[in-house]
């Protein structure tokens, strides 16, 4: 769970983890690498495929779970499940 | 004709159900699992319809989608009415495109509540149902607006009949077809399984042979995909076109939940405005309600001659000389000519006992009312939203801390305030863990014991109680997590509703349902075990009922139950056999309030005699202040009252389950209280 200090800002164009971002910020998805086939299936299921566009919308105030908002509806995911997912941020 | 309601989670699934059959429902559990099976009759027709799980998705992971899947194969329903909340328009035609794939003909019921206008999205609705190939209703669930239209097109068969719709690309068609072409005769849902076959389904494995497996392989390196992210990217990318053409979204401005969640969830006021939040509900449901309630039911049922009603610190108190429900009917049965026993089962056995269980009933009423408004205003969302981070290191849910809190007041709701739990992981360890919390009914245990042996630190061990409960509890999540639910992914994938304003008509009838429920538990269950515990504490083992006169109480069978038991107490008393503390503990499981109750009458006391005289008494005399924390702890974890008991097999879903819970709750109080009880013992040695 040393997730956050590692967490440095990414700026437009730089590649990540999702669960890198920060309020606020639009991403990417560019793949996934997760060993959990139901997470994996379920993130799927969810809408996030390789090219959605992504927007962290909000964030719980102990900063875990993560409020996204894509494909014009929202998803809360906690930030280990985040961080199985390549992204790219353009905003 | 059968119909099967499937949606995905929070689209209105359920305020449609209701709409639909009005009153004609039967609620259950689906088989083998605790995930509630509701069934009813659409109104003004012979049609059944059967409330499916909400769902996103036929994958084979979860409980409620195999739940689905399963009853969609087996029981093959003649119409799958799928309701979508059009404004989350996307995810939910992604598991349109699932149900269309099944030779089950389907109807849209798209739910476009008011919201839909504020966000400014304008669904084409004729040219949705074209290119879908199946007829769309548009239904406002909440408001009942479109329903009678759906029920007529349901009734008419004048729906339009499933049609196969091709969402794929040629090249992926082909492989759909060609893996059709092999399939056996009579393969169940040829199209569905020639699409499981290329997601590599674990169920449809046995379907893959070399020709499908080479085609897959090919579509895969074509995509760069493997089989189940490729199926899931073609259905996105369907539904994307389809919105592109269908859907006329004008930018939205901040919502009002949006603008509320800045408030609510904001990083230094949400967790002050949680407590308040949380305060109230307490307060009106335990504090308030409960105070003034649970003495005016007792009064009722058992008579009282002062009337004690209290909130907080203040209490009235009233002279009332009540007769109640049991002195009563027994002064009837007497007059009647009725015998002593007979007088003593209506009175202590029957009335006594569900007496002590209805004292909960306003209590629930509240309570229930509470957390159906936090529900379904969208709140009770964001509580486990924003706890997440703290209970899910111990193996709970954030909406864990509802049950905790209210356990303090009665472990009865609080048990059953569990149910908000999705993670069926996180819920099971609530359920079995909220009993831990010192409850209302466990603190004059708590009194009599603690100002007895502690005289002024008193206030310290009770307190020491508290924190003792919440280590163990936080100790047995991490543990339990780690070794029974090992392995199972509790992944938090939830949503943050839009706030509404509630629905009073729902909340009523859930309230309603909830509180029947537990009523007609009181009146069954729970009145048959202390029926049993009455019986067993009034009688010889030569059925010489116990007038304290002739026969005492130790010559009760539950005395020689307590006898063959006190070996269980052996340890945590310091190395003495007591048939007493064993009975008194056992009563317990009525209400934890009788354990103080039944050791004053082992000790021959009346009820004018200070409750402290029982220590005194040669019964009792052999308690120390180690025994006597021991004790305390061993009616802390044991198993709750038959109340919480009852409780916790609704809610857990099987009676197999309830007894592994008490049994798991039982020894690890006994562990506990022995250890104490041990080193006690060992020091005096």
């Amino acid at each position: 769970m040393n997730l956050n200090n590692k967490r440095k800002k990414l700026t437009v164009g730089e590649e990540g983890h999702l669960s890198d971002l920060r309020r606020g910020q639009k991403c990417v998805v560019l793949n996934f690498h997760n060993d959990n086939a139901a997470l994996r299936r379920r993130l799927l299921d969810m809408g996030i495929t390789k090219g959605v566009t992504i927007e962290i919308k909000k964030i719980a105030p102990l900063g875990d779970p993560v409020d996204i908002c894509l494909r014009g509806y929202e998803l809360c995911l906690r930030r280990d499940d985040m961080h199985g997912i390549d992204i790219k941020v353009v905003k | 004709m059968i119909c099967a309601l499937v949606g995905n989670q929070n689209s209105g699934k359920t305020t449609l159900f209701n709409a639909l059959t009005g009153s004609n429902q039967k609620v259950g559990n689906w088989p083998g699992v605790t995930i509630e099976k509701k069934e009813g009759t659409i109104k003004g027709t012979k049609i059944s319809i059967v409330d499916l799980p909400g769902i996103y998705s036929l994958s084979p992971y979860t409980q409620e989608e195999e739940v689905s899947r399963k009853y969609c194969f087996e029981e093959t329903p003649d119409l799958i009415i799928n309701i979508i909340d059009a404004t989350s328009l996307e995810r939910s035609l992604y598991l349109t495109t699932q149900l269309l794939e099944m030779d089950i003909d389907v109807v849209i019921a798209l739910n476009m509540e008011d919201i839909l206008d504020e966000a400014g999205i304008k669904i084409d609705v004729d040219a949705l149902s074209k290119r879908l190939g199946c007829s769309i209703v548009s239904i406002s669930a909440k408001k009942g607006s479109g329903i009678k239209k759906l029920i007529d097109l349901i009734s008419s068969g004048k729906y339009i009949k499933n049609q196969h719709l091709k969402i794929y690309p040629n090249d992926i068609e082909d492989v759909i077809q060609n893996n059709i072409d092999y399939f056996a005769k009579d393969q169940k849902f040829k199209r569905f399984a020639a699409v499981k076959v290329i997601e590599h389904d674990k169920e449809y494995l046995i379907l893959e042979n070399r020709h499908n497996k080479a085609n897959v392989e090919t579509l895969e390196k074509k995509y760069d995909m493997d089989g189940e992210q490729l199926i899931a990217d073609r259905r996105y990318a369907f539904i994307q076109d389809l919105k592109t053409d269908c859907v006329k979204a004008s930018k939205r401005p901040e919502s009002l939940t949006d603008k509320l969640d800045r408030i609510l969830l904001n990083k230094w006021l949400a967790i002050p405005i949680f407590i308040v939040v949380m305060a109230v509900v307490y307060m009106l449901s335990v504090g308030l309600v409960g105070g003034l309630t649970v003495n005016l039911i007792d009064m009722l049922f058992n008579g009282a001659d002062v009337l004690e009603l209290s909130f907080f610190q203040m209490t009235w108190s009233f002279e009332v000389n009540f007769l109640g429900l049991g002195p009563w009917l027994g002064s009837v049965i007497v007059n009647a000519g009725g015998s002593d026993w007979a007088v003593s089962l209506v009175q202590n056995g029957i009335v006594a006992g569900v007496g002590a269980v209805c004292n909960f009933i306003p209590q629930i009423i509240i309570l229930f009312t509470c957390l159906a408004l936090l529900e379904t205003t969208g709140y009770m969302s964001r509580i486990s939203f924003f706890l997440d981070r703290v209970f899910h290191k111990f193996g709970l849910s954030g909406k864990s801390l509802v049950p905790f809190i209210l356990g303090t007041g009665c472990s009865v709701p609080a048990i059953m305030s569990c149910r908000t739990i999705e993670d069926p992981d996180e819920k099971h360890l609530s359920i079995i863990l909220t009993p831990f919390i010192p409850c209302n009914a466990k603190l004059p245990i708590i009194t009599l014991f603690a100002s007895y042996f502690f005289g002024t630190s008193a206030w310290y061990v009770s307190f020491s109680l508290y924190v003792f409960a919440i280590v163990i509890i936080l100790l047995c999540g991490v543990i339990l997590k780690h070794l029974i639910y090992k392995g199972h992914s509790s992944t938090f994938i939830s949503e943050l509703p839009a706030y509404q304003s509630p629905s009073f008509s729902y909340i009523a009838r859930d309230v309603g349902d909830k509180t029947y429920a537990f009523i007609k538990r009181a009146g069954s269950v729970i009145l048959l075990c202390s029926v049993v515990v009455w019986f067993l504490g009034s009688f010889t083992w030569s059925m010489h009922y116990i007038d304290g006169v002739n026969y005492a109480v130790e010559n009760s069978m539950l005395a020689g139950i307590g006898n063959a038991f006190a070996w269980v107490f052996y340890v945590m008393l310091g190395g003495n056999y007591s048939w007493a503390v064993a009975v008194s503990a056992i009563q317990g499981l009525v209400a934890k309030e009788q354990v103080v109750s039944s050791m004053t009458v082992i000790a021959g006391l009346g009820d004018s005699a200070a409750v402290s005289d029982i220590f005194a008494s040669p019964m009792f005399s052999f308690f120390t202040p180690w025994s006597a924390y021991a004790f305390m702890v061993f009616n802390l974890f044991s198993a709750p009252c038959f109340g919480a008991i009852s409780a916790m097999r609704k809610e857990l879903g099987s009676f197999k389950e309830m007894l592994k819970g008490i049994s798991f709750q039982i020894g690890l109080a006994w562990v506990l209280a022995s250890i104490i009880g041990g080193i006690g013992w060992l020091i005096a040695l």
